[in-house]
């Protein structure tokens, strides 16, 4: 019998009413029965990336949380807005002060993307700028399907909860994917 | 007739205090032309990570400062490393904050890029991603020259003074080229 593939989701917004962090919390419920997903620690009260800080003060001990539980886990799935046609600055924030530690956690670790945003395109400019990202850090992103969840306002209902049948369909496949996909890449 | 003198604000991308880009941004003035008068942006260090719900409740003050400056500014300059293949999160931080201020400055904004990198492609990648960010906003951005800082401990001395002639060369060309890119989008 399997052992199960243990995930974690990291979300780039911050603001309480975020189709992604509504995103982020359906996952669970989308997931294969042989993964699990839990939100990974935050990144909110990581300071500004000052490679200084880094070298006087050193990591603060939200950076080294995150960094444990990326470690720790089979496979992160990152759910994030897109801000200026590009990665959101906080997010990027977790990413620069995670890229900087030893033994780096990004390294070998299966990512998979999603992203939701009220315009129609549904993240699919900022999602390739991660994807680069995360080629330097060598992490291995997951293809395909790729999830953009565009037009947002009209997928999730008051409650935040998603309602887009073909969104959920599409999150299924991917999830359903990403769990072969990390099953192949760390043997388990 | 002379022309007026423009003003240009420098943002730089990274905040650590031995920074090669730094370090140029802070030069710049001694290679400009004579009629760009240029100063430092605003600190970006203390401006929290963008939140929505912060920013509906009242724009930081520093996030205040910083789009005041690029508004009153005829022109900006971005002095940026590269982290992880893409823009440095100080910077876009800041870019995401002003980006969403009533009437943000951005807008039509004369914007010119220089990296410096430790490597062979001098922040190319960061500068084709922040020109995808800019383009978002509107901003005028200026084409050619392009300024890369390759290798960059090698053309900066111990004091961290740019000292090598053709990236020399390569900046005055640029911020040349840009003054008259901004006369001209001034009209």
């Amino acid at each position: 019998m399997a052992d199960n593939v243990n995930v974690v989701s990291i979300c780039g917004s911050l603001r309480k009413g975020s189709f992604n962090a509504a995103l982020q919390r359906a996952l669970p419920g989308f997931a294969p029965a042989g993964m699990s997903i839990t939100a990974a620690p935050p990144w909110a009260s990581f300071p500004v990336y000052n490679a200084d800080d880094q070298n006087t003060t050193g990591f603060p001990a939200a950076v080294e949380t995150l960094g444990a539980a990326i470690r720790a886990a089979d496979g992160v799935i990152i759910v994030t807005p897109e801000y200026n046609y590009s990665i959101p600055g906080g997010l990027k924030n977790a990413i620069d002060w995670l890229s900087r530690l030893k033994d780096q956690p990004f390294a070998n670790k299966p990512i998979a993307i999603q992203s939701a945003t009220g315009g129609p395109m549904g993240g699919g400019r900022m999602q390739y700028h991660l994807r680069a990202a995360m080629v330097f850090l060598d992490a291995h992103v997951f293809n395909k399907p790729e999830i953009f969840v565009g037009m947002a306002q009209t997928k999730f209902d008051d409650k935040l909860e998603l309602k887009d049948e073909a969104t959920i369909n599409f999150v299924k496949q991917q999830l359903a994917g990403f769990e072969k996909y990390v099953r192949k890449l760390t043997g388990k | 007739m002379a022309d007026a003198a423009l003003n240009v604000i420098v943002l730089c991308g990274s905040l650590r205090k031995g920074s090669f880009n730094a370090a140029l941004a802070r030069q710049l003035p001694k290679l400009a032309p004579m009629n760009l008068r240029l100063a430092p942006a605003p600190p970006i260090d203390t401006i929290p990570l963008y939140n929505q719900d912060i920013q509906d409740a009242g724009n930081p003050p520093p996030v205040v400062d910083l789009t005041n400056a690029i508004r009153a500014a005829d022109g900006m300059i971005i002095v940026s490393p590269e982290y992880n293949w893409s823009i440095p999160a100080p910077l876009k931080n800041a870019i995401d904050w002003v980006s969403k201020v009533k009437d943000q400055p951005f807008m039509g904004k004369p914007t010119a890029l220089m990296s410096c990198a430790g490597g062979l492609l001098g922040g190319s990648r960061m500068q084709y991603h922040l020109r995808q960010s800019l383009t978002s906003v509107e901003a005028t951005l200026l084409v050619r020259p392009e300024v890369f800082v390759t290798f960059a401990a090698k053309k900066f001395d111990d004091k961290l003074q740019l000292t090598d002639q053709a990236t020399i060369d390569m900046v005055k060309a640029q911020l040349v080229a840009f003054e008259k890119f901004i006369r001209k989008a001034k009209g």
